[in-house]
C-alpha cells in the first residue's frame, strides 16, 4: 500500500517519492548494479541514470505495484547501454591504471573467473551473475530480463560449460 | 561442489558484503536536480504551490452560486487561457455537475468538460468543508475510458478567499473516439493512507469539437548530429499539437540505444500561421528505449490561416564527451574545444586543500557533468561559485564561473563527462494545409 502511494505521488512530479522508493530497496539496487559493473562508482552512475529514466517514464507505469520489477528491468538496461557504450570506448591505459589499482591480496582464481566471464557473451553472463552472485532463482531472472524461464536456463547451462572449459577443464 | 561452483560462490560472498555507498541518497537527488518533466509535473504538490502563487486574483464569485448560464462555465475564467474563454462564452463545453463526497466531508465536483482531438479539459471545483484545501492532499489519477486509461498532462487552479475551494482546468489525454462513458477517478491522501474516488460521465460526442486541421508532416531536420523528425500537426479549437521524433545519427547509423547518447534536448521551434507567431503553451519530452518523443503544444490556430510553417531557432541538448583536460601548466590560461565549444581555462587555484578551477564559455555552455582527476582519483564537483556574464560586442554573452573540488594535488585533470550546449538555427518547414 505504502508502495503504491509512493509511486502515485512519483507519477505527479514528486522527486522525493521516487527517490525514496528507491532507497527502501537500496540493497538490491546497488548489487544488482554491482554484480553488472564490478565497482561502486560505476555502479552509482547507472543508478543516476536509472533514476533520470525512472521519472521521465513514470507515467507510462499503469499498474503501481509493479513498480520495483519494472523499475530493475531498467536498471539492468541501464547497466548493458553503459556496458556496452564503455566497451567501444575503453582506453588500453586505462585498463593498465585499473590493474595497477587492483588490491594484491585478492585471489588469482577470482580474478580469473571475472577475466573469462567478461569474454562470454553478455547473455550468457548476465545469467551467471544473476544465478550465482545475487542468488536469485529462473523465474525472477526470467522476469527481470523478459525471456521465457528456458532461455534463462540454457543461457546458465551453456555459460557454465564455457566457463568449465576454461576454468575447471580437468574436472570434465 | 564442482570447482567451478566453489569459486563462484566465494564471488556471491563478496557481493553479499557490499555496502550501499552513504552517498547514494544524495546522488539520486542530486541526479534528478535539474530534471523537469515539462507539462507533466505540473500537478500534485507543486501544482499546489502554484496555485497559491497565482492565488492573489480574487474570485468573486460564491461557491454557492456557482451555476451555469445557458451553457456557459462561470467561474473559471480566470484559469482559462483566451482561446478556452472564447469557446467557453461559445457555450463550446458540456456541462456535467456531478460530485463526490469523501469519508472526512471533503467534496470533488466535477462542473464540466470540454473535449476535441487533442486533449480533454476538466473543469472542478474541491471544497473543504472543516478548513483550508491547502490541509488536504488531491490527487487526479486519470480518467478510465472503455480501453484506455488517460493520464493528466497539466492544468492551473485558483484558490478563493477563505481557501475553503479550489477551482480547477485540467487537461487530460483525449479519450479515443469511441469511448463514450468516462470515469474520472482520484484520491485524497492523508498520511500514508489514501482514499479512492470516482465520478462517471457520458461523453456527448456532438459536444467535442473534433479539429480543424489534422495532417502528416513527415519531414526531418538534421541539427547537430540529431535527427529531429516532425511527425503530425493536430490542429483542433482549444489547442495545437506538433509531434516528433528525436533521433540520434549515431543511433540510427547502428540502430541501437548506447552509443552517443543525447540527454534531455531543448528545441526551440516557432509556429507561424501566414507569418505571425503562434503562442506556446508548452512543450514535453519523453525518452524511452526507442528514442525520444517530443510534443509542442501551441494555442489554437486562427480562422483561416493559409499558409502553415515551423521555424526551428535552436537546439540545445547535452552530450557525453568523456574529454580529459590536463590542468598542468595553465597558470596562464588554455584553450580548449570540446564539440566545437569553446572552453578557457582561466586560471587554477590551490587554497587550504581545495581546488578552484576558473572557465570562460558561452552563456549557453554548460559542462553537466564533470570530475576533477586528482592524482588519479576522482572527486566530484562541490560547488560552482562567481558567476559573471559578460556581453560581448557582437552580442554573444560569455559566462566565466570558478569550479570548487574538496582535494588538492599535483597532477590535476578535469574529467569532462557530459556537455551542454545551445546551438542558433533558422530552418522553415513548410505545412502544406488542404
Amino acid at each position: 500500500m505504502e508502495t503504491e502511494v509512493l509511486v502515485r505521488k512519483a507519477k505527479q512530479g514528486d522527486k522525493e517519492a521516487l527517490v525514496q522508493l528507491i532507497m527502501a530497496q537500496k540493497q538490491d539496487y546497488y548489487k544488482l548494479a554491482y554484480v553488472y559493473m564490478k565497482n561502486p562508482e560505476d555502479a552509482m552512475d547507472v543508478m543516476e541514470d536509472m533514476i533520470v529514466l525512472l521519472y521521465e517514464n513514470i507515467g507510462r507505469l499503469k499498474n503501481e505495484s509493479s513498480f520495483y520489477s519494472w523499475s530493475k528491468t531498467i536498471l539492468v538496461n541501464c547497466c548493458k547501454n553503459s556496458l556496452k557504450k564503455r566497451s567501444r570506448v575503453v582506453l588500453l591505459d586505462t585498463l593498465r591504471e585499473e590493474a595497477g589499482d587492483d588490491p594484491v591480496g585478492r585471489k588469482d582464481e577470482e580474478l580469473l573467473l571475472e577475466k573469462h566471464l567478461e569474454r562470454l557473451n553478455i547473455k550468457h553472463q548476465e545469467a551467471i551473475r544473476l544465478r550465482y552472485f545475487m542468488d536469485m532463482d529462473y523465474q525472477s531472472i526470467a522476469e527481470l530480463l523478459k525471456v521465457p524461464v528456458g532461455t534463462v536456463k540454457s543461457r546458465i547451462s551453456i555459460g557454465l560449460s564455457k566457463l568449465k572449459a576454461v576454468l575447471g577443464g580437468e574436472e570434465q | 561442489m564442482s570447482r567451478l561452483e566453489e569459486i563462484l560462490s566465494k564471488k556471491k560472498l563478496e557481493i553479499d558484503e557490499l555496502q550501499v555507498p552513504e552517498e547514494l541518497d544524495a546522488r539520486l537527488n542530486k541526479a534528478l536536480e535539474n530534471k523537469t518533466k515539462g507539462r507533466k509535473s505540473k500537478s500534485g504538490f507543486r501544482m499546489k504551490v502554484a496555485v497559491l502563487l497565482i492565488a492573489f486574483v480574487l474570485v468573486t464569485y460564491n461557491i454557492d452560486t456557482l451555476a451555469f448560464y445557458g451553457k456557459e462555465l462561470l467561474g473559471f475564467e480566470n484559469i482559462m487561457n483566451g482561446t478556452l474563454r472564447d469557446l467557453n462564452k461559445m457555450g463550446m463545453g458540456q456541462t456535467i455537475d456531478k460530485s463526490f463526497e469523501f469519508s472526512n466531508g471533503v467534496k470533488v465536483t466535477l462542473n464540466g468538460v470540454m473535449a476535441d482531438d487533442n486533449q480533454l479539459i476538466a473543469f472542478y471545483t474541491i471544497h473543504n468543508p472543516n478548513g483550508s484545501v491547502d490541509d488536504i492532499h488531491f490527487l487526479s489519477n486519470h480518467m478510465k475510458g472503455a480501453i484506455g486509461l488517460h493520464d493528466p498532462e497539466g492544468g492551473s487552479g485558483e484558490l478563493n478567499d477563505d481557501k475553503s475551494t479550489i477551482r480547477w482546468v485540467e487537461e487530460y489525454e483525449p479519450p479515443y473516439a469511441f469511448e463514450k462513458k468516462l470515469i474520472w477517478r482520484f484520491s485524497l491522501l492523508s498520511g500514508s493512507k489514501s482514499e479512492e474516488g470516482e465520478i462517471s460521465f457520458v461523453l456527448d460526442r456532438d459536444k467535442a469539437m473534433g479539429h480543424t486541421l489534422k495532417a502528416r508532416i513527415n519531414k526531418a531536420i538534421e541539427v547537430d548530429g540529431s535527427n529531429v523528425k516532425f511527425d503530425t500537426i493536430t490542429a483542433s479549437p482549444t489547442t495545437t499539437v506538433v509531434k516528433g521524433t528525436i533521433k540520434n545519427i549515431v543511433e540510427l547509423a547502428a540502430d541501437q540505444i548506447g552509443g552517443e547518447r543525447l540527454y534531455s534536448p531543448n528545441i526551440g521551434i516557432r509556429l507561424l500561421a501566414d507569418g505571425k507567431e503562434i503562442a506556446v503553451q508548452g512543450t514535453g519530452v519523453s525518452t524511452d528505449m526507442n528514442g525520444m518523443k517530443f510534443d509542442l503544444r501551441y494555442d489554437a490556430l486562427p480562422k483561416d490561416t493559409e499558409k502553415l510553417q515551423l521555424n526551428l531557432t535552436s537546439f540545445a541538448a547535452e552530450h557525453q564527451t568523456d574529454q580529459l583536460v590536463e590542468l598542468a601548466g595553465t597558470e596562464a590560461g588554455k584553450h580548449i574545444q570540446i564539440q566545437g565549444q569553446d572552453i578557457t581555462i582561466e586560471r587554477v587555484d590551490e587554497i587550504k586543500g581545495e581546488t578552484f578551477v576558473t572557465i570562460t564559455t558561452r552563456d549557453t555552455v554548460v559542462l553537466s557533468k564533470v570530475y576533477l582527476l586528482a592524482d588519479n582519483n576522482k572527486v566530484e564537483l562541490e560547488e560552482t561559485i562567481d558567476n559573471k556574464f559578460e556581453k560581448k560586442i557582437d552580442g554573444t554573452i560569455t559566462h566565466t564561473r570558478t569550479l570548487r573540488f574538496k582535494t588538492a594535488a599535483k597532477e590535476l585533470k578535469l574529467d569532462i563527462r557530459r556537455i551542454r550546449y545551445e546551438k542558433a538555427y533558422d530552418e522553415y518547414i513548410d505545412i502544406p494545409i488542404e
